[in-house]
């Protein structure tokens, strides 16, 4: 067994792990309208990030998306409250006084009857988008985007780098805005109105375009973008492969659009177009040939994270089948039932808080050689 | 490289081959559909919603490979340091943007360094700055999402179609950019509604149904707009047009000169 192999061996997980269960679990929460279950993929979610993320900026990002979840929750009830037309229960709340609105509104009313039923409804429904949202805000807590951005394919390489110069930058522009309001206070403008975002903009941009040139210059010196020579049957292999992937794509999406033409042939089509494309990604990577520096190891936490991901969802999609009582409760109102099955997916879905390897920002300095060294922000990206 | 002419309006950073253009024009097809959808799918098609409710997920996923085929087709021409320089630099001052004015009332300022951009480097270039700059913008505030890949179409779409305007200068230049930045604001609002419009099940009268009719939907569709976020789109379009009027000339004068200083190969 090699070191990366052990899930006490302090590293970062590979980015893609942390996306594939992340994505399993947003799917096992779009096979449920449960609130039950909601409430428990949404805390499986906050416990994994809670044991496992890093001390990087990005980590907090599960609690901004955890508050947007519940504005969709909030919107979404007040809106049913407001708008719904349809009396869809007999249990009243409260009867809002009803504003007529004019004839192009198609007939939508402001007010009248608001009853649990609707808004319980309201409420699941927002839940289940509010529990994707999290199931997302947590890989964006736990998952680097500059290593993810290092594992992109060749034929991505200039728009990566670019991703990556632009991802580098764009705090230190933050940075230089304020420098230059500070330099503008001791001068004596307040900052405020047209005048003074103009002072601050246009010097903040000249000095963001008058690095690019460095930026540029430095590359070039440095003989970046020298792509290799590229045999004539490669490109043409790589157009046919592109344009035959989007053309397959486009008949393809026509077949599942078309009712006359039926799924069974828009979704094979639809696949090879798929395929098709994803292998001129491949082929178009020929042009660069780099080798990569230091990659991150795919090794048996990053199989535990990603399978519980995928296995998580498989057992939801189960649950959803053999319980739709459970997956879908037919009358609001009544305490939703819990499946065993149910439960096992809630702890499938938990394994990541002690498969994978905690961070090495986050241990006790004196058990980690690696929590020693001081990493700036832009290391961190790259 | 033989760039001995400076890239400057007539010579776009990014060029558009004949191929390049053809799958442009077709992804951007295919992503017209993913936004639209909802108003041409027949009852009884695969994905219809009415049985099922996985058909937006499946343009969820769908669209970032698109994305990717795409950007690596307007790359594949060969991009050189200086475009990955100033596409980089770009992207922050609109990412930077982005996280300065995170969605106050849908006010989108990363939207001037998009249309700029295009308009001074080309369309190529003007649609992989429009969702670089989007991607960029939402890894710095953490928001990877399932709208990701919509907005980035959307404002890619928005950089493309600037590179297209007119060739004029001077004050005529402003006004067009000005006009155009009213034009997108609208349009994208109304674009990036649609992709979670099946998924918002509000009211009978502003929700999607499945398999109705076109003008229908259509009619549902433009209530929800006005209902929801036409409140947030008119305030950007003007704010996009207002900053253009007012700092137009500069910032375009200020990437020109850049695009002069950085002819040095």
């Amino acid at each position: 067994m090699r070191p990366v192999d052990s899930p006490t061996y302090a590293r970062s997980l590979h980015p893609g792990a942390w996306w594939l269960w992340a994505l399993g679990l947003a799917a096992a929460a779009s096979r449920t309208v449960n609130p039950v279950l909601l409430a428990l993929l949404v805390a499986v979610a906050g416990y994994v990030v809670m044991a496992r993320r890093s001390r990087a900026p990005w980590a907090y990002a599960y609690g901004a998306f955890l508050r947007l979840g519940l504005v969709i929750i909030a919107v979404r009830i007040v809106l049913q409250a407001l708008l719904s037309s349809q009396s869809q229960g007999i249990h009243v709340i409260v009867d809002l006084p009803e504003i007529p609105l004019p004839a192009w509104a198609a007939g939508l009313k402001l007010g009248g009857l608001v009853t649990w039923e609707a808004v319980l409804i309201a409420f699941s429904q927002g839940l289940q988008l509010a529990t994707i949202i999290c199931c997302i805000g947590a890989a964006n807590a736990l998952a680097s985007a500059g290593r993810l951005l290092r594992t992109v394919p060749g034929a991505l390489y200039e728009v990566g780098v670019a991703a990556v110069v632009s991802l580098t930058f764009a705090p230190q522009l933050v940075a230089d805005a304020a420098r230059v309001r500070a330099a503008q206070r001791l001068r004596g403008y307040d900052g405020r109105g047209v005048g003074g975002l103009r002072r601050t903009a246009m010097p903040v941009l000249e000095g963001a375009l008058g690095r690019s040139v460095e930026l540029a210059a430095a590359m070039d010196s440095h003989g970046y973008g020298r792509s290799s020579p590229v045999p004539g049957t490669t490109r043409r292999l790589t157009s046919a492969l592109v344009l035959g992937g989007v053309l397959g794509v486009g008949i393809g999406l026509y077949g599942l659009l078309d009712a006359g033409v039926g799924g069974l042939f828009g979704l094979p089509i639809l696949g090879l177009g798929v395929v098709l494309a994803a292998a001129g990604l491949v082929a178009g990577g020929r042009r660069t040939n780099r080798t990569r520096y230091r990659p991150d190891p795919w090794a048996l936490p990053e199989w535990l994270v990603a399978g519980s991901g995928v296995a998580c969802a498989a057992v939801m999609f189960v649950v959803a089948a053999r319980y739709p009582a459970a997956a879908y409760p037919a009358y609001p109102l009544a305490v939703p039932s819990v499946p065993p099955l149910a439960l096992v997916c809630m702890l499938v879905g938990l394994v990541p808080a002690f498969a994978a390897p905690p961070p090495p920002d986050r241990l006790p300095t004196a058990t980690s050689p690696g929590s020693k060294r001081k990493g700036t922000h832009a290391e961190e990206i790259w | 490289m033989t760039a001995a002419v400076p890239p400057s309006d007539g010579e776009p950073l990014i060029r558009l081959s004949g191929r390049s253009a053809v799958v442009l024009a077709a992804v951007s097809l295919i992503g017209l559909v993913a936004y639209s959808w909802p108003f041409f799918v027949d009852p009884g098609a695969a994905l219809d919603t009415s049985h099922s409710g996985d058909a937006p997920w499946f343009f969820v996923v769908l669209l970032p490979l698109l994305a990717a085929v795409v950007v690596a087709e307007l790359s594949s021409g060969g991009m050189d340091a200086k475009a990955v320089a100033m596409l980089g630099m770009l992207a922050a001052v609109g990412a930077a943007l982005r996280a300065l004015g995170p969605g106050a009332a849908g006010l989108e300022p990363s939207f001037i360094v998009i249309l700029l951009g295009g308009r001074v480097f080309g369309r190529g270039f003007g649609f992989v700055l429009g969702a670089l700059t989007i991607f960029a913008g939402g890894i710095v505030t953490g928001g990877v999402g399932p709208w990701l890949p919509f907005q980035m179409f959307a404002a890619g779409w928005v950089g493309l179609f600037a590179g297209m305007l007119p060739r004029w200068r001077g004050r005529a230049e402003v006004a067009a950019l000005a006009a155009y930045g009213v034009v997108a604001g609208l349009a994208y609002g109304a674009l990036l509604n649609l992709w979670f419009w099946p998924f918002a099940a509000y009211s009978p009268e502003v929700t999607y149904v499945a398999g109705d009719a076109f003008g229908a939907n259509l009619h549902r569709y433009l209530v929800f707009w006005a209902t929801t976020s036409l409140g947030w789109d008119v305030p950007r379009g003007v704010l996009t047009a207002t900053t253009l009027v007012l700092v137009g000339r500069p910032v375009l004068g200020a990437l020109r000169r850049t695009a002069r200083r950085a002819n040095f190969t």
